[in-house]
Formats: C-alpha cells, structure tokens, sequence
C-alpha cells in the first residue's frame, strides 16, 4: 500500500493544485488537501548538530509539523517509510540571481568618446546611475523552471535572489524553489540590501574606477543621511529613499577578490555597518585580515579548472600565483572554518550548478568539516537572512523544505532522491533502488551461462562469463520489476541472444529471441554474492601536499613576512645626505627599525654583521611619482577630490617587488592626471608581503594631486565635452572649487555655532566631499602635488594658489620649470620632473634634461620621479643624468631621489638621509650608486630586509621548482580526466598618468 | 648704430633659437686622435690608440705604443684621458618619420594597408628632426628608420645623423623589409580582473596564409617572363638574393620558430629577428641558424610576474652566452632613442663584458643591418663614423661628448636644448 501510495504521488507532485491561494479563481471543482504526510524510520538531520535516528518527520501542507525519535503517527497521515534513508533539511543558497532578468551588460561608462555627465534613467532617481536602491527583487521574481530543477538536484529548497546591477543594487527577495506558482515561491521580500564595487549597466562616466565605486557609496551614505532628515524633501529621490528604508535589512556587499572584501568592510566600518560579503572563494590568500574584518561570508564553490601545461612554451605563460589558486581553492572552506570566520557557501560564481556538492566534497576532502559544510548551507544562510523562522533546520512551523538522500548529504555515493519545498514533493531519483548485483545462473534453450551482475543499485553492469578469462558485455536494464538483457553468446557471434523477463524470487524469468530469432523461455537464478574486490588503496592517489600560501600571493612572494633586524653595516662608503656627506670606510647600525648608530668601528652583540667593503650605503630612493601598487588610479570627474588611492591599494603588485630591486623604499602613489583635480594620493613604503592598509605611512601628511594641461583638456579625445576644454577654463575649475569649498566652510560654521536647541531644530548641511577636500587644501591640512608642463600654466596654479592665500607642495613633471624657476622659488613650491622624458605631446616639446638642474641651482627644491614601473627602479641612474648633462654634483643628484622627495612629501623628519634615529630605510649598493653598474643588493625598511640579492636568487630556485612541481600536479590532474583550461598568462596592468580604467593603451605616451 | 646692431644680433639669435644644429661640411683635411682610449666595437681595447682617418675613411687605427705613425698634414686632437668609440647605431627606430607622437600631422611612420614592402622610409625622412641632435649627443650617428604597421611594414633605411636632406642623410637606403609575425593570441584588458588577459587570435591562420601566398607569389614573380609589373613584388626581389635583408618581427617563442622556417622556406637570404624573453627559450634553434636578433631596450620591466626581476637586464647576456648575436634597440617612446648607450651600460652590469655590450649597439647592430662592411667597428677602411668622450661612455657621469664625427664631418653637439639651457642658466645667472 506504502508503495503504491508513493507511486501515485510521485505522479501528481507536478500538479501543483494542491494547495490554492484563496484569492484566486479556479478552473475545475475544488480540490483542497490537507497534505498529511508521515516520513518514518529515517536518519534525521535537524541541523548541523543534532541527528536523530530512526526518527518521523511529519508535515501538514507546506509546513513542519512534527519532528521525534519516537513519535508515533496520528491518523490521517499517509505513511513513507524511509528506512535506511536519511532526511536533511533542504539547502539555502543565500547568493543568487534565480528568477530575474539577466543583467545584460552595456559598452560605456568608460572615458572614451562623448562623456555622460549625467544618469540616463528616466525618472525621479538618483543622480548617479549605478546607485540602485529603489529596487525590489521581488517585483520581478518569477520562477525559472530550469534553474530550478538544477538547484533542488543539488539539494536546494529556497534561495535568496538578487540582481547584480549596480553598485547600490536595491533588495534582494527569499524564495523557494517551488515550481507551483510565484505567489508561493516568494516568501519575503525585502530581505537584505545589496552593494558591489561594480557598476553594472549604468552608462554614466564617473565612476570609472575602483576608487571611484567606492567614492560615490561613501558620498551616498552622507547623502541619504542629509535627505533622510528633511520634511518635506528637497526633492524627490526614489533611490535615496529606497537606500533610507533599507539600512535596517540585512547588508550585503558583493566583492570580486579577498582585497574588494577588505575594502567593501572598511567602507563599513565608516558607517558603523557590518556587510555580509559574498567573497571570491580567494580568502585564503590573507585569511588574518579576512578573520580582522569579522565580516560573515557568503563563499562561492567556484575552482578554476586545471591548466593545460602539456607544451612546456604554454606552461610558461601560467603564472605561479594561476597553478597556486587552483591547487588551494579547494582548501578555502577549510581555512575558513579553522579560522573561525562565518560562513555561507553558495553556488554563486559556477559555470555548471550541477558541480555544487562535487565541490563542496572537495571541499570537505580539503580540511572542511562536514558539520560545518551542512550548517553552511543551512542554519547560517538562514540566519544572516533572518530567515530562520522559515527554513534552515527541521522545526515545527518552519517550510516542509527538506530532502530525502541514500546516506549522508557529502558521501560521494550518495543519492538525493527526493527534494520536498513547501510540503511538495519533486522527485529526483527513485526512492527504491534494488540492489541486483551478484552471480547468476542464466539457463535458456538448453544452456547455462554464468551472468554477473556488478556496481551500484541504479547503475549495474553485467557481463556474462564464459570462463574465468573469457566474458563478453552484456547490455541490461534493470526496472523495480522488469529486466531486459542482451549479449553475444560466443566470440564469433555476429547477433544477439535478447532477452526480457521479470523478477521472480531471488532472480528473474521470461521470454527471449536468440540471435536466429527463435524464441526461448529463459530464467535466471540467484548463485550468490559477488566477491568484491579489497578497498582500493591507491598509493598513487593518495593526496599530493598543497601549496603554501605565499605573500603577496604572487611569484616572488615570501613564506614568511620579514622582521625587524638588528644589522651592522661595516666599512662602507655612506652617503648620508647630511652636512657630513659621503662618508668613507664607515660603519652604521639598524636597531629596532632605526638607525641607531653611524661611526667608525661600531660593534654590537648580537647583530648581523654586513661586510660592505666596496659597497655603498644610501638612504632609500623615494618616488614622488608612481602608480604603482593601486587597482586603478584615475577617475573622471573633473574635480575627482572625493576619490582616494587609498581606497584601492594593490599589495599584490609584482612592481612593488621590482621596485624594492632597485632600491627604492617609499613611493607616493598618486592618482592619474585626467582631471584638473585628481584624486588623493596615498604614500606607501614598498613593505612586500604586508596587507594594502599596512604599506601605508602612519601619520603620514594628505597629497591630492592636481594636473594641468593637455590630459586634462581630454585632447586626446577628440569627442569629449568635459569642461574644461582650454586652459583658460582649467583655471575656472580651481577658482570655482575653492570659492565654493569656502562657501562650504561658512555653511558648517553657521551650523555649528547654533545654541543647541537651534541647531537641533535646524537643517544639518548636506557633507559634500569634493568641498571637504577643496577645504584640507586651504586649510593646510592637504597638500598639492600637480602634474604641469608648460610655464603659463605653472604660473597660473600659483596665482591662484596665493589668491586664496596658500602655496602649492609639488609641481610634479614639471617640464618647463626651468623657464619659471625664480617664480616657483618665491612661491616655495618643490619640483619633481623627470631626468631626461620629452617630445611625446606638444606641450613637452621644450623639455631639456637640464630642467632638474636649473631649477635645483634657482634654489628649487628638485627631484627626479618615474611615473612608470620600469623607471621607477632605476631612479638612481635618472638622478646621475643630471650630472651627466649639468654637471651638478653627486651628492645634489642623490638627493633628488632620496632626500627632496621626501621633503615634498613631508617625511624628511623620518626618512631621505641617514641619521641617527631616522627609520632604518637604507639602500647596499655594490656599486657607486649613481653608476649604470650599480645593483641594490639589500633593499632594507624599518630595518626589515625586503630585497636581498642572495635570497632573490635563492627564492628564484624555489619558485621555479614550485612551478615544476605545479605543472606536473595539473599534468596528473589532465590525465585524471577533468575539465582542463588553456593556459592563459594575465598580466597586471600597469598604470602611467593619463590610464582611465579599462582604456590603458598598450602604448604610453602621455604622461 | 651699435644699438641697431645690437638689436639685430638680438633678431638673429631669436630667429636661430629653435632651428636644429646647421649640418657639417664634408672632411677635407684627415684628423688624428691621438692618445684615447680606443673601444674598437669588435671587443678590442688600445688603451694608447692613434686614430686617424681622410675623406671620411678611417686610415688609420694604432696602437701609440708600439706603432710610430707621421701624421703630418693631419690635424691632430690630443684626446689623452678620453674614450673613443665607434658610432653607436640605433635599429628598429621611427627617427625622422615622427616627431610628437600625440599628433596626428606629425606622424608619417604607419601607412595603412596590411603589405607595403614598397613603402619606403627613406622618402619621410625628416632630417630636421630635433630628436637627431639629442641621439647624437649621447653617441647614436646612425640608426635604421623603420616604419611600423601591418604584416609587412616596408623598406627600412640606414640613415646618419646629420645631413641637408634625406638624400643626404641616407646611409644605406632600403637596407630590408619589415615583417610583422601576426601573433598566436591577442591582449585584451579585462574588466572583471584589472588585468590583460589573452585570447587565441582568430585569424592567425588566415594571416600567415596571406603571407604564404605573396612570399611565394614574390618568389615565382622574379622569374616571370613578360610579367606585368607590380611594384609591390618589385620591392620584395632583394630579398631571396640576400640584397635585403627580412626583419621578423615575433612575440612568442612558438611564433619565432613559425616565422623563421617561413622566411627559410621561401628562399629569404638574410633574416634578422626582433623578439624579446621569449627569444631565449629559442636560442638553440636561433644559434644553429645564425640568426642575429635585436632585442628590445635593457630597461624594461620582466613579461611576466615569475620571471626574475632582472631578466631584461640580463637578456643580452643569457643570449650571447647561448651562441646568438645580440643587438639593443629602443621599443620605448622616440624620445628613448638617446639611452641606447646605457642599455648597453645595464647589459654590462649583468653579465656581459663591457665590450661584449658595446658590441651590441656597434658591430653585432651592423650584422643584424647587414652593414658591417662600412660601419660597427672602429677598422682602417670603414666609414669614419665614430665619437670621444669624457670616459665609459655605456655610463651615465662619463658619457659626456667633446668630438663626432659621421663620415669624417665633425658635427656640431649641442642642439635646441643646450641652447634652452644656456639661454635660462644665463637668464638666472647660474654658473653651467
């Protein structure tokens, strides 16, 4: 009866009128059920920790009723006996995009051709075109059979679903997998609000960049607060208001890689939020600042395939840092959960959701506890959606959203055979699956032949033996009840004996054809089990050792981040860029990051003792120039003031290790020069290996960097319509920007200085952060280094600069300071240029490498900068061109890269030169520093050694033989037989000044 | 009238600001430089040399020390304590068909279509071009003027650095046709990532099949009677009679080797090969069928983030220890064209010899041109194209030049920039 019961329903269960919504109009008679249903003898997994053994579940409509070991079954139910089987509450993916339109993606938002100044959606939203938050997931939900069906095979009941358009992205809506109809697959709506650093379809110009994604989240949140506070409103904002009514909910940051999930976290933590972070599945790669963030994570399955290294020319173009990736994906989970950090898994970010639970088991396989894979996919997306009333375990009251599996939900034989949502079954494989495997005595027409029957219920093979070492294939299909079998009797045959039958005690009978086509009654007896071979123990399978995680993670990162070491630097010749110049035969000691003391035959227990004999020691070079070490680094608004370089630091940059190879121990990463107000700088010393908001200088001073000229005109682009267009209109920007940072100012101070029952009462301001920015600058709080070329316009930003009455830091570039060097002098700004660049835009067609030179005579304090990677480590020998060309001195030709840069970054205090007490930033050269023949040979900051010539050479052995090691992992994996990827060498970007995201040419011209 | 003058001088020296250095007058007298030290580009040092040459022909090359030489009637240079060196010779360089790259009227170095062997450097030629006298005042007196673009570029020239005009100017015209392997995969900058990535390039079979048919097309055209003329198979003759030699233009190691078997199989006489790294997981293949390769500036940063930081600096070195003859060239902006010394410089300070890497921008750079006959080499017979210098002149302090000399002319050294430079160090009143 039991069977015959589960037959039927396994029938209607697509039907789907079970339970109609009350409202809506019917099409035949009435058909209500109560949906009483009784699942008894099972293995229930209440939740990630409580199992109960042979144990009833019962449920009643689309609702838990009752879960116990020892309940017995009140009348009126229909009874399923799921002895043997196992019941888990059915899977939750908090991170989908299930039943909305497809985000298609849209060309533009990017700098070239006609800018647009302005967002293109039409009605009452917000000014930016990427901030989303008026909408609703749940106004376009409708169910996606397909998609569906490919979820509830992995074991899913309910999903959240959101849609990835935008950097403010609105809400999201929880619903279940049902197919009946979408008034009962939605069952919340509103669930959580959604953010990403992406911009999704907006055609808008700014933002453009990662820094600029982040730019306009921050000014959203100020501007929310300001128009939150108004009644009535100024005027109307659908998105604003979306964005204020949904503080509360859930928040959700979508990040693309573990830096965007730092950086999504820190932007938090300005607001007082706490996101949930749907991850990259990378966090491994810095698990200590990913546990910092006390994020909870929602983690994608998402491995990348192995590489095809087969041709050793292809396996070169595979980075160490691809190979490392896809040998510890896998282990992300686990290092996670070791960690202690929250988490969700999700299936977003597969190709294939059919590969879930395989890599979920992958997981496991690679340290994740299997507990914590099932409250991952259940109690933990429930709660952070605050869902947990609805699905997550199996409770009275909550969804009769469960599934009934063969064993335990990650054992690889496991079956799902049922996925029940909301009280409805949805069949996935047969719940009785017979196990038919064992030896048979197959008799017909006067013959036996011996037939065994092998492999999994559901998945047999058969053969038919004819001795121990003759047996040909024979094509079966075994049915609950019926079988059908065909093979060839003998070698020779060229047809097939057929036949069907059924089953019959132990074995089966029936009718068949023999290969002339006369027909035999046949029967097959039941002789005994198969003798199954011993448990593979395949030592050649047995787990090969993962990769250490390396930082940065890139070829030519550490093991282990460096220490501060106590070194003794003897018999050295020392440039110490004090008034005792270059010493000879002379010792200094780095202590505690400092540099502790410089003499003649020091000594000192306990320190590492540097022969420097015919070596050179110097102060650390320092770029005032590089764009190094950030994910992007220009922006597009015209006063881009509110962007910060610091927003988006790349430690993992492989320039910052190159870099430090030429000796160079700080660098001021400035943002690009497409705009007449750029973007805030971020000063970094070149700590390889350190997290992003590690490099950065403590207490350092604010930079912003400021341009002029032809990039800022947008002459390369002939169609743009930014203003300004001329160089009389860049001026107009600066004048405009610092009346209105005044007029900023004065609104503040008005509001600030209400009695407190006014002020209470009044209107705050709204915070405007370009004004913010434009107010540091005049307030002496930030400092200005500006890209120019030409006289006029370096004049220019000094006049203006002294009408509102402060001084300009920086001219950087600087081409033709040479012509105006007594003005720059009296104004008391510094110049960075470069040694020897010109000719590759008509505005540098009169640079002379001889700029530095008169400049530095005119009392100018000069340096030489790079704009460029390559450059950039080898700053010394730009320095020397100035001897080469003016003949200044050497000492005067150092300093540009080493103590002016850091009087224009204000660091001279701690940095430029070598004196007692100074942090311990010092370059060993072999050779005369300003020498084409010189190499850096320790590269030493706060008295940590972060480039050694020896180890770089020892570490270039290991990273090769960690290479080989890795292609003959993938070659293995290749021959195992999975899905392999062509080999694909990124590179990263390199930015100069004139890069906009995505448009870097290939060629770099302009600077 | 003293001040009408003095205004005038005043007229005439604004006028003169701006216009490159008036070339030289041919030699007419022989010069001897006497007790430098002589680096003669073909490995050999003569700390005491005496070098001396007529009509723009060296005549003499000695040892002061062993050798006695009369040198009256010759103008003699003292130039003890100082260095001469054979003309440094830039290849694969845009000179005199681009000035400020960033506008458009000023580039005349890509001509559209994707076959142009007949397009000819040599015509655009801009002698007042004023990046001649920054080159020449770091040592550069000749380089090959190369236009870039499509599969096959056009006719690059030898030119000097000095001269009236382009005809003037020519070294060696059409010395051999550029041709740009098309590539296996294709860069393209990926939003999702920040980062380039690559894809197959999808016509990389029709390409090379394009090239297949107009080489072989090319070929069976030399031996066509009463052919129809065609000045684009016209210009590709002197390619499989070793007149003229190919350029290969190549990325990849895999497309190195494609490229090179294509030029062989098709009858190419001279092949020189333009690659970077990835020439060097080849250089047995390049080794064994000799081929020169010029390589991309020294001071370039590494292609890949595994590869050794210093691999470009030690290129030339690794190369030229594998058994191949390595040239440097400037791939960066035109401007950098006046460095090749020091990228010399760098490939001494990894590895190779100091005059192991003067040869690389001297006489291997004459192979690789097929134009050592005349010049690479400070040698009685060869063009007097050569230069003094304060010291090592692959070193930045010491590259300082006193005396040039291209096909015996002295040439004038400072250009435009000196001349800014001294007018402003006047203006403030600094000491130079």
């Amino acid at each position: 009866m039991k069977k015959r019961l589960l037959f039927i329903f396994a029938l209607i269960s697509y039907a789907g009128s079970v339970f109609a919504q009350e409202t809506f109009p019917r099409n035949d008679v009435k058909d209500n059920r109560a949906g009483l249903f009784a699942f008894t003898n099972a293995t229930i997994i209440v939740d990630a920790q409580t199992t109960l053994q042979n144990a009833t579940l019962l449920i009643k409509g689309s609702r838990i009723e009752q879960v116990g070991a020892n309940l017995s079954v009140p009348k009126g139910y229909t009874t399923i006996d799921l002895k043997g089987k196992y019941i888990y509450p059915a899977l939750v993916d908090a991170f989908t995009n299930y039943g909305l339109p497809e985000v298609e993606r849209t060309r533009g938002g990017g700098f070239g051709g006609v800018e647009q100044m302005e967002s293109k959606t039409k009605g009452a939203y917000n000014a930016n075109q990427a901030i989303r938050s008026h909408y609703n997931a749940a106004d376009e939900f409708t169910i996606d059979t397909k998609v569906a069906d490919e979820l509830r095979k992995q074991g899913f009941g309910a999903v959240l679903t959101s849609k990835p358009d935008g950097l403010a992205r609105g809400t999201s809506a929880f619903v279940t997998l049902s197919e009946k109809n979408d008034n009962t697959a939605l069952v919340r709506q509103k669930v959580a609000a959604h953010y990403s650093l992406e911009k999704g379809t907006s055609t808008q110009t700014y933002p453009s960049s990662l820094m600029g994604f982040i730019a306009v989240l921050r000014q959203t949140y100020f501007d929310a607060e300001w128009f939150g506070s108004q009644n009535p409103r100024p005027f109307a904002d659908n998105s604003l208001e979306g964005w204020i009514q949904t503080q509360k909910l859930p928040q959700i940051f979508a990040a693309t890689s573990w830096a965007n999930s730092l950086r999504a976290d820190k932007l938090g933590d300005e607001f007082g939020i706490q996101y949930i972070i749907r991850g990259a599945g990378d966090e491994y790669k810095r698990i200590a600042e990913i546990k910092a963030s006390k994020a909870t994570f929602i983690v994608p399955v998402n491995y990348p395939d192995a590489y095809d290294v087969e041709d050793p020319f292809d396996a070169e173009r595979t980075s160490l840092a691809d190979m490392k990736h896809w040998d510890l994906a896998p282990a992300n989970l686990g290092t996670l959960e070791k960690n202690g950090v929250p988490f969700a898994i999700t299936t977003n970010g597969l190709r294939k959701t059919s590969d879930f639970l395989a890599n979920v088991r992958k997981a496991i396989e690679n340290g994740l506890s299997e507990a914590g894979a099932l409250k991952a996919l259940t109690a933990t997306p429930a709660q952070l959606l605050k869902v947990d009333d609805q699905v997550g375990s199996l409770k009275k009251g909550l969804l009769a959203n469960f599934i009934i599996t063969s064993g335990k939900l990650f054992d690889e034989k496991t079956i799902i055979h049922q996925n029940w949502v909301q009280g409805q079954l949805y069949s996935i494989k047969p719940l009785e699956t017979k196990d038919f495997s064992g030896n048979y005595n197959l008799s017909l027409n006067n013959q036996t032949f011996n037939l065994e029957v092998t492999g999994d219920p559901g998945s047999h093979k058969a053969k038919i033996k004819i001795n121990d070492s003759t047996s040909f294939d024979a094509t079966t299909t075994f049915a609950k009840d019926l079988i059908t079998i065909s093979f060839k009797p003998t070698k020779q045959s060229t047809g097939s004996v057929r036949l069907s039958g059924w089953s019959e005690g132990t074995g089966w009978k029936g009718k068949g054809q023999l290969v002339d086509g006369t027909w035999v009654s046949w029967t097959a007896t039941r002789t005994g089990d198969i003798s199954k071979p011993a448990a593979k123990s395949n030592p050649a399978e047995k787990k090969e050792e993962l990769s250490k995680v390396i930082y940065p993670f890139t070829g030519h990162g550490y093991p282990s981040l460096p220490v501060t070491e106590t070194i003794l630097v003897k018999n050295a010749t020392v440039w110490t860029n004090e008034s005792d110049g270059v010493l000879q035969g002379t010792d200094v000691l780095l202590k505690d990051g400092k540099i502790a003391r410089i003499g003649k035959n020091l000594s000192e227990p306990g320190a590492r003792v540097v022969d420097a004999t015919g070596k050179h020691l110097t102060p650390g070079i320092i770029d005032e120039h590089s764009h190094i070490g950030a994910a992007s680094i220009n922006d597009v608004a015209a006063n881009s003031g509110m962007v910060r370089i610091g927003d988006n630091l790349d430690a993992e940059n492989i320039n910052i290790y190159r870099a430090l190879s030429g000796g160079v121990v700080a660098v001021q990463v400035l943002h690009g020069s497409a705009n007449p107000v750029g973007g805030q700088s971020a000063l970094i010393k070149l700590r390889w290996g350190e997290s992003p908001e590690n490099l950065k200088i403590q207490g350092a001073d604010g930079f912003i960097k400021f341009a002029l000229g032809e990039n800022v005109k947008r002459t390369s682009n002939a169609s743009s319509i930014r203003f300004p267009q001329t160089r009389m209109g860049v001026e107009q920007v600066y004048v405009d920007a610092f009346t209105n940072a005044l007029e900023y100012d004065k609104k503040w101070k008005a509001y600030n200085s209400l009695p407190a029952k006014e002020k209470a009462l009044a209107l705050k301001p709204r915070r405007y952060l370009v004004d913010e920015t434009m107010l540091e600058i005049l307030n002496r709080k930030r400092f200005i280094s500006c890209h120019s070329y030409v006289q006029s316009e370096i004049n220019m930003l000094m006049k203006v600069a002294e009408r509102f009455n402060f001084r300009v830091n920086t001219f950087t570039h600087i081409l033709e300071g040479y012509k105006v060097a007594d003005k720059m002098k009296q104004h008391g700004v510094a110049a960075s240029t470069f040694a020897d660049w010109w000719n590759y835009k008509w505005e540098v067609r009169y640079a002379i490498p001889y700029n530095a030179a008169i400049m530095h005579r005119e009392g100018v304090v000069t340096a030489i900068n790079s704009d460029d990677a390559e450059m950039g480590r080898r700053l010394n020998q730009e320095a020397s061109k100035s001897v080469k060309y003016a003949g200044i001195s050497e000492e005067d030709a150092l300093k540009m890269v080493t103590l002016n840069p850091a009087k224009m970054l204000h660091l001279d205090n701690q940095m430029g030169s070598l004196k007692v007490g100074k942090s311990a930033d010092v370059v060993l050269w072999t050779d005369h520093p300003l020498s084409v023949y010189a190499r850096a040979e320790k590269t030493i900051i706060d008295g940590k050694v972060y480039y050694d010539i020896e180890k770089d050479a020892e570490n270039n052995k290991v990273l090769n033989a960690e290479r080989a090691r890795l292609i003959q992992k993938l070659k293995n994996a290749k021959r195992s037989g999975v899905p392999t990827q062509r080999p694909d060498s990124r590179s990263q970007a390199e930015f100069h000044c004139d890069d906009v995201l995505g448009e870097e040419s290939l060629e770099h011209f302009e600077h | 009238m003293k001040k009408l003058i003095y205004i005038l001088l005043f007229v005439l020296s604004t006028v003169a600001y701006a216009q490159p250095p008036v070339p030289a007058k041919p030699q007419t007298k022989s010069v001897a430089l006497t007790g430098g030290v002589a680096h003669l580009g073909n490995g050999q040092v003569i700390q005491n040399s005496i070098i001396a040459f007529d009509k723009g022909k060296l005549t003499i090359v000695a040892d002061a020390t062993t050798s006695r030489v009369d040198l009256t009637g010759y103008e003699v240079i003292d130039i003890s304590n100082k260095h001469v060196y054979p003309g440094f010779i830039l290849p694969n360089a845009q000179i005199g068909l681009q000035e400020v790259n960033a506008i458009r009227a000023m580039n005349d170095h890509n001509e559209r279509g994707e076959i142009n062997p007949n397009v000819r450097a040599v015509i655009s030629y801009n002698t007042d071009s004023e990046y001649i006298p920054t080159y020449r005042f770091n040592g550069v007196l000749l380089a090959e003027s190369t236009p870039v673009g499509g599969l096959i570029s056009g006719s690059s020239s030898v030119m000097e650095m000095e001269g009236w005009n382009w005809e003037d100017a020519a070294h060696t015209v059409d010395v051999g046709i550029h041709l740009n392997w098309p590539p296996l995969t294709r860069r393209q900058f990926d939003f999702s990532t920040f980062t380039f990535a690559e894809s197959p390039n999808r016509d990389y079979e029709k390409q090379v099949g394009d090239l297949e048919m107009f080489f072989s097309e090319s070929v069976a055209y030399g031996s066509q009677a009463g052919k129809e003329a065609n000045v684009k198979l016209d210009a590709m003759q002197g390619l499989f009679d070793g007149r003229k030699t190919l350029f290969i233009h190549a990325n990849t190691s895999k497309e190195i080797v494609e490229s090179v078997r294509f030029a062989q199989r098709n009858g190419v006489k001279k092949i020189t090969l333009i690659a970077g790294t990835s020439a060097l997981w080849v250089s047995d293949f390049l080794k064994e069928n000799k081929i020169p390769v010029i390589l991309p500036a020294t001071h370039n940063l590494p292609d890949r983030n595994d590869d050794d930081v210093d691999l470009p600096f030690r290129l030339p070195y690794l190369l030229t220890q594998a058994g191949v003859t390595v040239s440097i060239s400037n791939d960066k902006s035109l401007h950098g064209g006046r460095n090749l010394a020091f990228y010399a410089g760098t490939a001494a300070a990894y590895g190779l010899s100091k005059e192991e890497a003067l040869k690389t921008i001297t006489a291997n750079t004459a192979k690789a041109l097929g134009i050592d006959n005349r010049v690479g080499t400070l040698e009685v017979g060869k063009d007097a194209t050569l230069f003094v210098s304060k010291g090592d002149a692959l070193d930045y302090r010491t590259n300082v030049l006193s005396h040039a000399f291209i096909s015996g002319k002295k040439i004038e050294l400072p250009g435009i920039q000196e001349e800014l430079y001294n007018r402003f160090s006047d203006k403030y009143g600094h000491k130079r």
